[in-house]
């Protein structure tokens, strides 16, 4: 197509050349692309899968972390509440009562005053004692009223009269005390008698 | 169209009819989907909004941990817990409440036919009951585990709720300063006075569920709560505890009606104990009377008696007025205007020093050097020593005690206040006058906050506050111990029992008649006291034992031996060692 270009420009003058050139101008025939759609198409179709595949991928991850989320602030949870429920524990057993109720139970008391060791010297300031009147940690029990806890009734009988002396006197020696020994005694007097 | 009808078309019958019956019922289809829509989007949309969020979104409460109550060495003296109320479905627990009650009595330790009836009982008058509570505040380790453990055996219909726990883990030990909590709100003590501090400020979050989890890209917001701060107190725990239990036996061994006592900490105004008795359990507060739940040592006033003669002396020695050897005639009893004023002591005339008018604690030779005060100059004394004004160390309710004003006394009145009468204080108010002279003559305010806190009324109190304030000079805040030292002397003092062995112990005793609070007038009973300091020329410790109204003994017989176990365990328990010095020896009398 080129060629009737070269022949014409050999013979006309050079000061008409480029208006000959512009009147030469010929449309350009459309042309054709013959690629295959097959490439683009699989490169769309892989973009879409990809990013179906990408998004599930990425929704079920999301969901397995909230699932571990869930999961773990539970057992956050929990442990936090053990921990506390141990502090606590160990708040009850630090209890200075509970401790001195340890302690006495072993026989242990408090000192009547400081004594102190010198750790260069190894003197010894003071002298360490036992306090003569031990601590009393718990509450006294309450002292019921009189009308709840009425004296004992002691009646004096007189003895009845017996035929022999030796019981006459054993229960007479027992009848300030109280019924049992009074009972008793009468028995051993008894005993006394028969022994006699 | 087509004259000669198809087989299949036949059939199919004519296209246009069927696209306009196709037409036809896609346009009724179309108009129902539009008449439903105008019907959710026009008319009611929110309500719709609300059904569709309700279904998954869940706003739940972030509670703020409320802070802990510690004691000086960061011990807890409140401390709170989470915990959680087991809930009972009646209707689902119905058919194996026998079982259920057992196992639950067993586990949480609560009553069993209490439980079985409301484990059994799902209808009353013909309404169903849903919803019994069983226990309330179970530390959610164990309620959770009782769960597990019914739901493994089978039985249905508990659940449980958050129900936050506080605990007193030394149950009845400071119970009176710390206080205690109701069900919602606190009802007494530093837990109500500093509650804002404590309570801190609750959190929310709202996100949306689906299958018990969260939807990770669902609406989900958070306000994360604030918690409580921790308050501390300059209370020392085991201390307090010792000082409570002697301060209980000897209330009791005495058939007293009540009784505190007070350890401050001579340098720095620290309140190391401030015990009650009689007290309560901070875990059970209904348990006990109503009277019992405050501090007496603060909240009641009474009649300091003879201890006031301390301040009394050492104000007169300030002024140079007298010395401990100023020589003093004391009469058997002295006549003032129309009142008679008597020793506790029958006596002939005596001489004595000032110092033998200490130790022997004499009424009259008090008021004759009493005599030499100019007017108003013991009332100015005694304000400086802080008496009739409150100490505001954060304690609710505490009295200002009641010392008349200085232009109203007679001379009677400087004679009764001059030996402790006619005059009420509150107990940490005395232990902090008689602290001055510990103290040199510099009178250290007291505190029980460590470092500093704001109180609900916007009161600023603890250490980082404390004032020092000169009362008397050093050499009166001197003379005054030596003085009080002749107190324990077992030949020539009256609280021989006060003694500590080893070491150089001041102190005063008191026996001061009491105000009845039916009659307005001395009734009788008396309020016995010893305050004193330990070691005498280099104190560490003020302590201040008052009991009120013992079936026998006064301050030195009744008081004086409980100041001398606490001082002895308190010397121990930091390591005091004795001075070494001999102790005072000045003369009593002339």
């Amino acid at each position: 197509m080129s060629t009737p270009a070269f022949q014409v420009r050999s013979r006309i003058p050079r000061f008409a050349e480029d208006a000959i050139e512009r009147a030469r101008l010929t449309v350009v025939p459309n042309r054709r692309t013959t690629t295959s759609r097959a490439p683009f198409l699989a490169l769309v179709s892989m973009v879409l899968l990809g990013g179906v595949v990408g998004l599930l991928l990425f929704n079920t991850s999301m969901q397995q972390a909230s699932f571990a989320t869930t999961a773990l602030e539970q057992q956050s949870t929990r442990l936090a509440a053990r921990e506390q429920g141990l502090a606590m524990d160990l708040d009850r057993l630090r209890d200075p009562q509970r401790i001195a109720a340890a302690a006495q139970r072993l026989g242990m008391v408090q000192a009547c005053s400081p004594a102190f060791l010198q750790l260069g010297t190894g003197k010894v300031t003071g002298a360490p004692c036992a306090d003569s009147t031990p601590l009393r940690i718990y509450e006294r029990a309450p002292v019921k009223p009189a009308s709840l806890n009425p004296k004992p009734i002691i009646k004096h009988v007189p003895a009845p009269p017996s035929t022999t002396n030796s019981t006459a006197n054993g229960t007479t020696a027992n009848s300030s005390g109280d019924t049992a020994t009074a009972n008793a005694g009468r028995a051993a007097g008894d005993g006394k008698k028969k022994n006699q | 169209m087509p004259a000669t009808p198809s087989p299949r078309g036949t059939r199919r019958g004519s296209p246009q009819l069927r696209l306009r019956v196709g037409f036809v019922v896609i346009a009724m289809l179309l108009s129902v989907f539009g008449a439903r829509l105008v019907q959710l989007q026009g008319l009611d949309p929110n309500s719709y909004a609300q059904m569709a969020a309700a279904e998954g979104l869940r706003t739940i409460d972030l509670p703020a941990a409320r802070g802990d109550i510690l004691d000086r060495n960061g011990e807890p003296l409140a401390d709170s817990v989470d915990g959680l109320m087991i809930i009972a479905d009646p209707r689902l627990t119905a058919p194996h409440a026998a079982d259920l009650a057992a196992f639950l009595y067993k586990k949480l330790d609560i009553d069993y036919a209490d439980t079985l009836a409301k484990l059994r009982e799902h209808e009353v008058d013909g309404t169903e009951i849903r919803f019994e509570y069983i226990a309330r505040r179970v530390p959610s380790t164990i309620a959770t585990e009782v769960l597990a453990e019914a739901d493994k055996r089978g039985y249905k219909g508990l659940t449980t709720e958050r129900d936050p726990l506080r605990d007193y883990p030394a149950g009845d030990v400071g119970s009176n300063l710390v206080g205690f909590m109701g069900t919602d709100e606190p009802l007494a003590g530093f837990e109500r006075t500093f509650n804002k501090q404590l309570s801190g400020t609750d959190g929310s979050a709202r996100y949306e569920v689906g299958g018990g989890n969260r939807i990770p890209l669902g609406e989900s917001t958070q306000t994360a709560p604030v918690d409580g701060q921790d308050l501390k107190t300059t209370i020392d725990l085991d201390l307090q505890w010792y000082t409570q239990r002697v301060l209980r036996q000897t209330v009791e061994d005495a058939g007293a009606e009540s009784g505190f006592a007070i350890v401050m900490d001579t340098r720095s105004g620290g309140l190391l104990a401030v015990a009650d008795d009689p007290t309560y359990d901070a875990n059970d507060p209904t348990d006990s009377p109503k009277a019992d739940l405050g501090s007496r040592a603060l909240q009641d006033v009474y009649e300091p008696g003879s201890v006031e003669k301390v301040l009394t002396v050492s104000s007169l020695i300030d002024l140079g007025l007298v010395s401990p050897r100023t020589k003093i005639v004391v009469p058997p009893q002295l006549n003032r205007e129309d009142r008679t004023i008597h020793d506790w002591f029958p006596h002939g005339t005596i001489p004595l020093t000032l110092a033998g008018v200490i130790a022997k604690s004499s009424n009259i030779g008090t008021v004759l050097a009493a005599d030499k005060f100019k007017q108003g100059q013991l009332d100015a004394y005694l304000r400086q020593f802080g008496l009739g004004q409150r100490t505001d160390i954060g304690v609710r309710g505490e009295t200002p005690g009641l010392l008349p004003p200085g232009n109203t006394w007679t001379h009677q009145t400087q004679d009764r206040i001059a030996f402790g009468q006619s005059l009420s204080v509150n107990g940490v108010q005395m232990a902090a006058a008689v602290n001055t002279i510990a103290n040199g003559g510099v009178r250290i305010s007291p505190n029980v906050i460590e470092g500093s806190a704001t109180t609900d009324d916007g009161k600023v109190v603890g250490t980082d506050h404390t004032t020092r304030k000169r009362v008397v000079s050093a050499k009166a805040a001197r003379e005054t111990m030596l003085m009080m030292e002749r107190v324990i002397d077992p030949d020539v003092g009256v609280a021989p029992g006060a003694a500590v062995p080893g070491y150089r112990v001041a102190g005063k005793t008191g026996t001061a008649q009491r105000v009845g609070a039916e009659c307005g007038c001395y009734d009788g009973t008396d309020t016995v006291s010893f305050a004193g300091f330990a070691p005498a020329d280099n104190p560490r410790f003020t302590i201040y034992v008052v009991v009120q109204n013992p079936a026998t003994g006064g301050g030195g017989s009744v008081a004086g031996p409980a100041f001398a176990k606490i001082m002895s365990y308190a010397l121990r328990r930091y390591a005091v060692p004795p001075t070494g010095t001999q102790p005072s020896r000045l003369p009593v009398d002339w």
